[in-house]
């Protein structure tokens, strides 16, 4: 009798270790998944379903980074290595430079496959010319999400990215806003010739349309701080009066206001992405410049982990649709607090998924 | 190479510039605004002081393609040494310099003791300081010039921008030093011919390398500048100076074989790219055609008074 029951207060004992031991393992990643910038994140997700046969972990992950000199990028690759090294069934994760060389690029994306890597992340230095490279990837079994920049056709797997037209429209009708309808802007591009900056300046003039409006100039920057600051400085000597200024990129409006400041002309509404350095200027200059006003749109460099998990989904076997569209943030004098990192360089792009610390490492 | 031709080919640069300067102006008035002159003329010092080190190198008949590099990563070092800090200037100013140096000899030693074209050597140094600054900062700066500091890139003293002071007398002296010392007898004598020079008794070797300490010595002092008048590092920086550098001193007359070119005339050269970069920026064309009429004036002039020195010499 003691025997029987010892034997029924063990198994009960079995069942409560059990459910104990499946909520400890589970809840950390339900916890872990709650906090994720990531999953908070608004996606929406179309163009097809897509979905391949499972293939056993662990998986060989490669990524063809088109260029590897600013901070995005090196952000991007950060939260890319932290989120494989979550993901148990990244066996290798293979990350190759292309320097900008779109030959080399497509060298690149060549050389991976030949690897028989199961999927080949990609940000493209051109979207045409790493088709074919991508097509015989796709139809060599190989699961190809291009991300972040936009890759003509759809010889490839899945894409993600933001959409560069509907920031263009967002960012140019806040300045439109900002200006009551009505001032002399001017517009900095990147690249010269870059596909992300005119479809963003296309929509931004559609938001424009209209209004009184007038835009003074268009000028590319390369989206580097100091073009930014030259071209600016040349700007402010050729029109006596600047009310705003059009960008997609927050460096490049964090150089041409210091190009306003070093004039002594006022500061004025200004548009760009989550790049730090902008958001610790207007904290800095708020008071002092009534003018000054900001209505920036995120480029998340957290698009890389997006792109991981899609492939992992496809190789995994499940259902995903082709195109997942990130909604970025908008970043106004409203919220900018929550995203400046005043203890941090310029350099970082605020809306990321890495922690201080982590960002702290990669900028040292 | 006689007085006159000498006269004539730093004159002919000159008359490039005025020239430029009153049709831009009449193109665009905000061109004549004494404001947007001083600022062509802060902005040009950046270029102007590598300029000057680039005629050094072209002067002995080589050519130094490596400062852009060392503009990169004096910005990456001097900033993430500096961290915005006033008390941190003089060690990141004399680290840059310290580094400048050392490449410079590198590069001289290379050129001369191993014998490695100029164009090549350069280049690969180039690369290499790039690739230094990229690793140094794994793609992610960090740092920022110190608010004292800015002030000799970005700060002006009565009205006149500091940078252009700064640029100015670094150029005169390297001018003066190349005219009126056996040091600059040196330097030309090398560039007409090596061979000749070292049998007249001119001690080749160190004529050539101490061309080349100069030349990264001073793309490091313009990198200096630069980084006081950004204010933050960037890893692109340099890359706009890679030829630029060597189209302001052809401009202003200095041949690319040796032997012939004047520093004076390399400011010439220097106003003259920068002058029409701003004048290209102000009026309303694109990126394109801002390019396609750089290049185009740019080797028009070229064209143009090398023939007017021809004819009048």
């Amino acid at each position: 009798m003691k025997e029987t029951k010892n034997h029924i207060v063990s198994r009960r004992r079995i069942l409560q270790l059990g459910v104990a031991g499946a909520a400890i393992t589970i809840a950390p990643r339900w916890l872990g998944a709650r906090a994720d910038t990531i999953s908070d994140a608004d996606i929406a997700k179309s163009g097809g379903a897509v979905q391949m046969a499972k293939k056993p972990p662990p998986y060989r992950i490669g990524f063809s980074n088109g260029f590897s000199g600013n901070s995005w990028r090196a952000m991007c690759i950060a939260a890319l290595k932290a989120e494989a090294a979550n993901q148990p069934d990244v066996g290798d994760l293979i990350i190759v430079d292309g320097q900008g060389d779109i030959t080399k690029q497509v060298n690149d994306i060549e050389s991976l496959a030949s690897q028989q890597v199961d999927a080949i992340l990609c940000i493209a230095n051109s979207g045409t010319a790493v088709v074919p490279a991508l097509r015989n990837a796709t139809q060599d079994g190989i699961v190809t999400v291009p991300f972040n920049l936009p890759v003509d056709g759809s010889d490839y797997t899945a894409y993600t990215g933001t959409d560069p037209s509907k920031k263009g429209k967002a960012s140019g009708t806040w300045l439109r806003n900002a200006l009551g309808g009505k001032g002399k802007i001017v517009a900095l591009g990147g690249i010269p010739g870059n596909s992300y900056t005119a479809a963003g300046w296309k929509g931004a003039q559609e938001a424009f349309a209209g209004s009184d409006i007038e835009v003074l100039a268009f000028k590319d920057t390369d989206w580097s701080e100091d073009k930014a600051k030259v071209v600016m400085s040349d700007l402010i000597a050729a029109y006596p009066e600047i009310d705003g200024i059009w960008s997609d990129g927050g460096q490049v409006t964090a150089g041409a206001s210091k190009a306003l400041l070093a004039a002594g002309r006022p500061l004025v509404p200004v548009t760009g992405d989550d790049y730090n350095g902008l958001l610790k200027l207007y904290d800095a200059e708020k008071d002092k410049q009534p003018k000054f006003d900001i209505g920036l749109i995120s480029e998340p460099t957290w698009e890389s982990v997006v792109a991981l998990r899609m492939a992992l989904a496809i190789l995994n076997g499940d259902e995903i649709q082709k195109e997942w569209i990130i909604t970025p943030k908008l970043i106004t004098k409203d919220n900018y607090k929550d995203y400046m990192r005043p203890d941090l360089p310029d350099g970082v792009f605020t809306d990321t998924n890495l922690s201080d610390e982590e960002l702290k490492k990669i900028f040292s | 190479m006689t007085a006159a031709t000498a006269l004539n080919r730093i004159g002919a640069v000159w008359f490039a510039v005025v020239a430029l300067f009153v049709i831009s102006g009449l193109i665009s008035p905000a061109m004549f605004q004494f404001s947007q002159v001083l600022n062509v003329l802060q902005v040009a010092a950046f270029l102007g002081v590598l300029a000057t080190g680039q005629t050094l190198a072209l002067l002995i008949g080589g050519i130094d393609l490596s400062q852009a590099g060392m503009v990169t990563l004096v910005n990456i070092v001097s900033t993430s040494l500096m961290l915005g800090a006033n008390g941190n200037i003089a060690e990141a100013v004399l680290v840059s310099l310290a580094m400048a140096a050392l490449i410079g000899l590198l590069n001289g030693f290379v050129i001369v003791v191993l014998k490695v074209t100029p164009l090549i050597a350069t280049l690969a140094m180039n690369s290499i300081l790039f690739g230094a600054a990229l690793v140094y900062t794994g793609g992610a700066p960090h740092g920022e010039a110190a608010p004292d500091f800015e002030w000799i890139g970005a700060g002006n003293l009565f009205g006149v921008p500091v940078s252009m002071i700064f640029w100015l007398a670094i150029a005169l002296v390297v001018a003066w030093a190349s005219r009126k010392t056996v040091y600059g007898r040196w330097l030309y004598a090398t560039g007409a011919n090596a061979a000749a020079a070292r049998l007249m008794g001119v001690p080749v070797t160190a004529v050539v390398i101490s061309a080349y300490v100069a030349s990264a010595v001073l793309a490091a002092v313009g990198g200096l500048l630069f980084t006081a008048y950004i204010g933050a590092p960037s890893l692109g920086i340099g890359n706009q100076f890679l030829l630029t550098s060597i189209a302001a001193v052809v401009v202003g007359g200095t041949a690319l074989t040796g032997g012939v070119g004047s520093v004076v005339a390399t400011i010439g050269g220097t106003i003259f790219i920068t002058e029409l970069n701003s004048f290209t920026n102000v009026i309303r064309v694109t990126t394109g055609t801002q390019m396609v009429l750089q290049g185009a004036i740019i080797a028009l002039s070229v064209v143009l008074y090398r023939s007017i020195a021809r004819t009048r010499a």
